[in-house]
């Protein structure tokens, strides 16, 4: 052993000793020994036999030795077996399992988790090893609630990675595990089980973090449950396991007995109303776990900077190292000043690891070196069953078009894909895994694998490719380590991410006069010897050329771009190696035959930036030379924070998604915390499935083919507050009036950030207005303002808490009637600069969204919500001023949510799907408010269980007269909503009773709903058939005015498809000229309003006349949708559409012979009144 | 190949004189139409390609230009919004896409109780651009369809009873008021706050007269009918 390089400790050091060999150990060693490795002493023979470092895990000793002795014992046996694929050898491996992780759990005395006893209980009768094929039915119907138990119970302890709860996170995968022994992989094939068993004993015993690297075959997903006991947060393991729990069950899935288990599993984890859902998801996904790091690595740079002391230990050691060299070699001298000529212009040097999630992976697996290694979340063979519905053809050649194509692709034809996957599905069942390869090794990518790739295409190409799970501890382990070690010579890093760091090394260079590649080689020994991975090294007199020359350097090397060098060097680069070259302008620039820089270098700036934009084409120009000036920047100000996700979202009611958004914005609270900033800008970013895609995904939980929905607001007030920002989002949400169950993704970001701490210029200029200024209890607008007026001159520098307190204090002012316009020509000079301010940050905004610039208008002077005050203004306040101000802020906060809600009612809206979620109008009169003859427009207050009680309780008696009455109402209406319609039904409800449900009529008519809906909700909001339609049907519309002026007149053509607008048009001797009527649908907004799909009024028209005249008693449904097309007409301002729809109705229904049609006539008529009149406080004249 | 966008200056520009020459027109066309002053004062211009009426009694023209003045910086700037819950009412002639909801041309009778308001309720098209209408010709001919509509509009009204005089509402969300002072652009023509019995019409009817959406605007009329004019 000596001879190859191994040494004996007679005493066991924790800190020296890398394995512990012993055939036996007595139970307290055991224990004490609970983390190391204890290994066989085979494992030293045969390794030396093998002339290589064997994977120490398969001579794993068990810590113990009643559970060893099984374990060894069941080797051979199922060996054995291997050749007998069949459940009876599946079923000894369940219960040697099961066994081994009761004695861990008692053993471990720690069965206070609910889901771990309930396990022991179940496993008592897994001993007996011959019955195991008739208990396992049983035993699947208890595994199932179990399952989840447990999976519930370790969602609870996610967050808690520290030692106190690590033998209850232990626990729980275990009893976890057993569960997942249950469910489908048990039939999986017998060699990859005896694999994982193998590997699920090392995991279970040794719970050391080297145990999470596992061979290839690791098809059994909730084996990583058990690799999760090994590392502190296991949750991301668990979690992981998951998803490939559902993603990968195996595909020979010939037992009977498994299907129910099947079906439960993929249930458990990704139910995104689960509160901890979103915790989950971050947890396990990597490039969250990425931009973490790479946040934190950068404030840890800046804490080095900020606690620098100008002492850097590395730089030290170099030196010594530089002086101890340059007294040996003394001749070296001349050398070294020409050598280090180069310091005097800047030097940067970039670190990059190699193939970082890979290295890391494997630095504890010398039998994995030089293999093709993938880090992914799946294991095996890399094939999942096809689940029913998706169409993972139909999304490839999707994304293929877009790629190709650069442009929004249409949804290929589905039946198409239908058709192959019928002919494929006669043979296999399964497709390939679509876990993404996080990072391969450079064996894998000489065979064409490349980061990014789906796992199960990856297999293919390489077969002996072996996977490797994530292991986020590590990572950061590692990453941290570099950082440090790169902290050592300076602390002018900028942390690009977590494994790339860009390092200003001119100052080092000159203080050791070493040469930069000495110093790179310097550098790199130390990372390789602090993390065992390897790190390349590019230097380059800029940012640009330093990642360009690490580009050449990897990899495990290094590579120091001489300034002589750079015009050859970045002449031969390929464009697309560029910074900022991404695909789609690499596809550009080919289009332009660029391939390389040197071609590029033959663009004119002005040609470039005429292409790319003036500011990308500067840059392209630039780096095409090999110039870059941006400097290593230490600190970098977070443009937006964000959270994201669009994995595994999957909704069922809208509730779920509500609570979903609150969590989410509390996960943004959360971020805006650390960063220690706060946001004024929200955006609600939603990716819905593209109407035609597939319902279910290709990847399980992914999003498969989406389109995404934006909306932004500007809140008054920068907040970090989970509250604010989830009810705008939830206002956001609501105005999509999306289809829940075709969520996708949901994503809040926030922007314009400013730092946390608050603004202490805005106290002091508050107490400096006299209080003299406010007359007791006076509520005239014009004392206000004059105290306004002399707050002015000391508080302009305050524009935004100045104007914030001029609304509170014009809020209450339209309350009274003494209001004069001559006081608002004062107010309006110093409202002017913001809301010009409100306007240009509007510009900024772009086309993009119309709702978002209006809101900002309007909220950028409004009154800050409560919670938004700054309390301390608010307490310098002079006490009447103040309770004017929070009674404002009170009535701010209900107008606030009636605003922005009533955007889309306002007819801005582009995202009502043809099921609103069952917004109604409200309107309250509100007898006391002088300027308001129409009352109050409280058209979508916010959910009652949004009502602060407090804020609720300083209203006014009135005003909380009102809004009780409001939300009783809208409560009411609620009700009926829920009904899918919202008018109020209540009363001439027994109308309908009679009505027989005609069910055969009823299908008819939804056949003909049918042909017509479709194609005209896929508009794109962005094609503009405004123009053209109307235009078109101006010809056609004007008909014969005599002939129908006739039929007008006598009031008897019950069959004319002409509408009556045209009638009355034609009557009044102007033929034609109403034709032109503009349709709401050609403004190709998708959601426009529409009776069953149909929009154009002609469409309505037919429909509403085979309605009427081929069913004699019309059904209760189809009426409450006739009410509805109308209140969606009223909503969308389209008054002139409803009358004339009225007027059809009503000369169809009325000369119907059935007096149910009068009745129904009736019943809509009523129902149009009641929404006009709170919405319009008037009536429609029904002639 | 100029695109403009609600980012370009002048788009606001556009639209603003669109719209002021649009409800001058019409203003002239209801006064014309619903008999507020004699026929006399009236003479027959072409606009939008169709004829029209327009008073040539200079006061009354003054007036509604004067109304139009003050309007149009604020229309210049764009822009749109919610609605606001309060309410003011001014008298004259205002709108601003940004501020008003509505335009009303209110008819009153002797006692100036409002017999009839046209309402032109203004909001903004979901998509502001001109780009596909860049010489607004699709915007001319529905807005020459509102005309004609006006025109018509007796047919579907009662009369209104003698004596009737005229008053312009601007239905405006509060933040507006404050940026009166902007829009006071001529001297002494200041606005002020309605008087409720101005604004508030006793058992209204309503009558949808038009509604268009075009690139840049998205208008409707209608009328509100007070149901027994002659009591």
């Amino acid at each position: 052993m000596m001879l190859h390089g191994g040494q004996y400790h007679v005493y066991y050091s924790r800190s020296k000793t890398t394995h512990i060999i012993a055939t036996n150990l007595p139970n307290a060693k055991i224990k004490e020994l609970k983390g190391e490795k204890v290994i066989r002493p085979e494992w030293i023979v045969e390794s030396i036999k093998a002339g290589r470092l064997l994977s120490c895990i398969p001579y794993q000793l068990y810590s113990k030795p009643s559970n060893m002795q099984k374990g060894l014992n069941f080797n051979p046996a199922c060996k054995a077996e291997e050749s007998v694929p069949g459940p009876s050898s599946v079923a000894k491996q369940l219960n040697n399992r099961v066994n081994h992780i009761i004695k861990k759990v008692e053993t471990e005395n720690e069965v206070k988790v609910n889901g771990v006893n309930s396990w022991n209980e179940e496993d008592a009768n897994n001993f007996s090893f011959t019955e195991l094929e008739q208990i396992f039915p049983g035993r699947k119907q208890n595994g199932i609630p179990h399952h989840r138990d447990s999976a519930a119970i370790f969602n609870g302890h996610t967050p808690s990675s520290n030692g106190a709860l690590k033998t209850q996170d232990c626990l729980v995968p275990l009893g976890h595990s057993v569960a997942s022994r249950l469910s489908p992989d048990f039939t999986q094939e017998e060699e990859q089980a005896e694999k994982s068993r193998t590997d699920f004993r090392d995991c279970v015993v040794q719970q050391s973090p080297q145990s999470t690297r596992n061979t290839d075959a690791m098809r059994n997903p909730h084996r990583t449950n058990s690799f999760s006991l090994s590392s502190l947060h296991s949750n991301t393991k668990i979690n992981g396991a998951h998803y490939s729990a559902v993603q990968g069950p195996s595909s020979t899935k010939s037992t009977s007995s498994v299907p129910t288990l099947s079906k439960a599993a993929p249930s458990v984890p990704s139910k995104p109303s689960d509160c901890n859902f979103i915790s989950d998801f971050y947890s396990r996904s990597r490039l969250h776990h990425i931009s973490m790091w790479k946040c934190e690595l950068t404030e840890f740079v800046n804490t080095l900077q900020r606690q620098s002391s100008g002492i850097f230990p590395g730089r030290e050691k170099l030196k010594k190292m530089k002086t101890g060299r340059s007294a040996l070699v003394v001749t070296d001298t001349g050398n070294m000043s020409v050598l280090s000529s180069p310091r005097h212009q800047s030097c940067i040097m970039h670190v990059d690891m190699d193939c970082f999630f890979v290295s890391v992976g494997i630095r504890n697996r010398p039998d994995l070196k030089g293999k093709p290694v993938a880090v992914t979340s799946n294991r095996g063979t890399g094939r999942a069953p096809l689940r029913p519905g998706a169409n993972p053809q139909l999304e490839w050649q999707y994304y293929q078009n877009k790629v190709l194509k650069g442009r929004a692709a249409e949804i290929p034809d589905a039946s198409l894909w239908e058709n192959q996957d019928s002919a494929q599905a006669n043979g296999i069942d399964s497709v390939l895994s679509k876990a993404e390869i996080a990072s391969c090794s450079y064996e894998a990518r000489q065979v064409g694998i490349r980061n990014g790739m789906f796992f199960g295409q990856a297999k293919q190409l390489c077969p002996s490719l072996q996977a490797v799970p994530y292991d986020f501890h590590a990572y950061k382990e590692v990453a941290r380590t570099m950082y440090e070690t790169l902290a050592s010579y300076t602390h002018s890093i900028e942390a690009v991410s977590c494994d790339e760091a860009l390092v200003d090394i001119t100052e080092i260079l000159a203080e050791t006069r070493l040469t930069p590649d000495e110093f790179a080689n310097a550098v790199r020994m130390e990372i390789k010897d602090q993390t065992k991975c390897a790190a390349s090294v590019g230097i380059g007199s800029n940012i640009l050329l330093a990642r360009m020359a690490t580009r050449k350097a990897k990899p495990d090397g290094q590579y120091h771009l001489k300034p002589e060098e750079v015009d050859d060097f970045i002449r031969g680069q390929l464009v697309s190696n560029l910074p900022g070259v991404g695909r789609s302008m690499e596809s550009k620039l080919t289009a332009l035959g660029i391939k390389t820089c040197g071609d590029l270098q033959y663009m004119t700036m002005a040609k470039l930036q005429k292409e790319f934009g003036p500011k990308t084409g500067q840059m392209l120009y630039r780096f095409c030379r090999g110039l870059d000036d941006r400097p290593v920047r230490t600190e970098k100000e977070r443009k937006s924070i964000s959270a994201e996700i669009n994995y595994g979202i999957r909704f069922t009611q809208p509730k779920e998604a509500e609570a979903f958004l609150l969590n989410l914005s509390e996960e943004i609270q959360r971020r805006l915390e650390a960063a220690g900033v706060k946001g004024k800008r929200l955006t609600l970013k939603v990716m819905v499935r593209k109407p035609g895609a597939p319902v279910e995904t290709a990847k399980f939980g992914g999003h498969g083919i989406c389109d995404n929905v934006a909306r932004t607001v500007t809140l008054d007030q920068a907040t970090d507050s989970a509250k604010i920002i989830g009810k705008a989002a939830l206002n956001m949400f609501h105005t999509m009036k999306l289809n829940i169950s075709d969520m996708r993704g949901v994503g809040i970001q926030v922007n314009q950030l400013v730092p946390t701490n608050p603004n202490p210029s805005a106290c002091p200029s508050r107490p400096s207005v006299p209080s003299g200024h406010f007359p007791g209890g006076s509520h005239s607008v014009l004392d206000l303002f004059q105290v306004q007026k002399a707050k002015k001159s000391t508080e302009e520098e305050h524009e935004e808490v100045f104007l914030a307190a001029m609304d509170l204090e014009i809020s209450p002012a339209s309350r009274n009637c003494t209001f004069l316009p001559p006081f608002s020509t004062h107010l309006t000079s110093s409202v002017n600069p913001v809301t010009s301010k409100a306007e240009s940050s509007g510009k900024w905004n772009g086309l993009h969204s119309p709702i978002s610039l209006k809101s900002r208008l309007n909220l950028s002077i409004e009154v800050p919500s409560p919670s938004q005050l700054d309390q301390s203004v608010l307490e310098a306040l002079p006490p009447d001023l103040r309770e004017q101000v929070e009674q404002a802020c009170a009535v701010q906060q209900g107008e606030l949510h009636g605003d922005k809600k009533k955007e889309p009612v306002n007819g801005c809206n582009t995202g009502i799907l043809p099921q609103p979620v069952g917004t109604v109008l409200l309107q309250i009169p509100e007898p006391q408010e002088s300027n308001s003859d129409t009352g109050i427009n409280v058209i979508a207050l916010p959910a009652f269980s949004q009502v602060d009680p407090e804020v609720f309780a300083a209203l006014p008696a009135e005003l909380q007269k009102e809004l009780k009455a409001a939300y009783d109402q809208r409560q009411r209406q609620g009700e009926n909503a829920a009904h899918q319609q919202p008018a109020a039904a209540a009363v001439p409800k027994n109308l309908f009773r009679q009505l027989k449900p005609a069910s055969v009529k009823e299908k008819k008519r939804n056949k003909k709903k049918n042909p017509i809906s479709p194609p005209k909700k896929i508009q794109s909001p962005l094609k503009n058939k405004l123009l053209n339609s109307p235009v078109k049907t101006l010809p056609g519309a004007c008909g014969s005015p005599q002939k129908l002026i006739d039929g007008f007149l006598k009031h008897e053509s019950p069959a004319s498809e002409k509408p009556l607008g045209e009638l009355s048009a034609s009557t009044s001797g102007v033929p034609g000229l109403s034709g032109s009527q503009p349709e709401p649908a050609g403004c190709g907004r998708p959601p426009a309003p529409n009776l069953a799909g149909a929009v154009e009024f002609s469409d309505v028209k037919t429909l509403l006349k085979e309605w009427i005249t081929t069913i004699s008693d019309p059904m209760e449904e189809d009426i409450l949708q006739v009410v509805k097309y109308c209140t969606d007409l009223i909503e969308e301002k389209d008054l002139e559409k409803l009358d004339l729809v009225i007027k059809y109705m009503k000369r169809l229904m009325q000369q119907s012979v059935e007096s149910v049609w009068n009745m129904a006539f009736d019943f809509i008529l009523d129902n149009v009144q009641v929404v006009l009149q709170q919405t319009y406080g008037s009536t429609l004249k029904v002639t | 190949m100029t695109t403009l966008t609600r980012q370009d200056l002048n788009f606001g520009q556009v639209v603003a004189d669109v719209l002021c020459e649009f409800l001058e027109v019409a203003v002239h066309l209801i006064l014309y139409v619903r008999e507020v002053y004699p026929v006399g004062i009236f003479q027959k211009r072409k606009k939008y390609n169709v004829p029209v009426q327009m008073s040539c009694h200079p006061e009354l023209n003054q007036y509604i230009q004067d109304t139009l003045h003050c309007v149009k910086p604020l229309l210049e700037k764009g822009g749109g919004g919610g609605v606001w819950v309060t309410r003011f009412w001014s008298r004259g002639f205002l709108f601003l896409q940004n501020d008003v909801e509505k335009v009303v041309v209110v008819i009153l009778d002797k006692e100036h109780r409002p017999v009839e308001k046209f309402v032109f309720e203004i909001t903004q098209p979901p998509l502001l651009s001109i780009s596909s209408d860049s010489l607004l010709s699709h915007v001319e001919q529905l807005l020459r369809a509102f005309i004609l509509k006006i025109s018509v509009c007796d047919a579907v009204l009662d009369h209104n009873p003698p004596g009737c005089t005229f008053t312009v509402l601007v239905h405006t969300r509060e933040a507006a008021t404050r940026n009166m002072e902007k829009i006071q652009v001529i001297k002494d023509f200041p606005w002020i706050l309605a008087d409720e019995q101005d604004v508030h019409m006793h058992d209204p009817r309503l009558i949808p007269l038009k509604t268009m959406t075009s690139d840049i605007l998205k208008m409707q009329l209608y009328v509100e009918e007070r149901a027994h004019k002659s009591s």
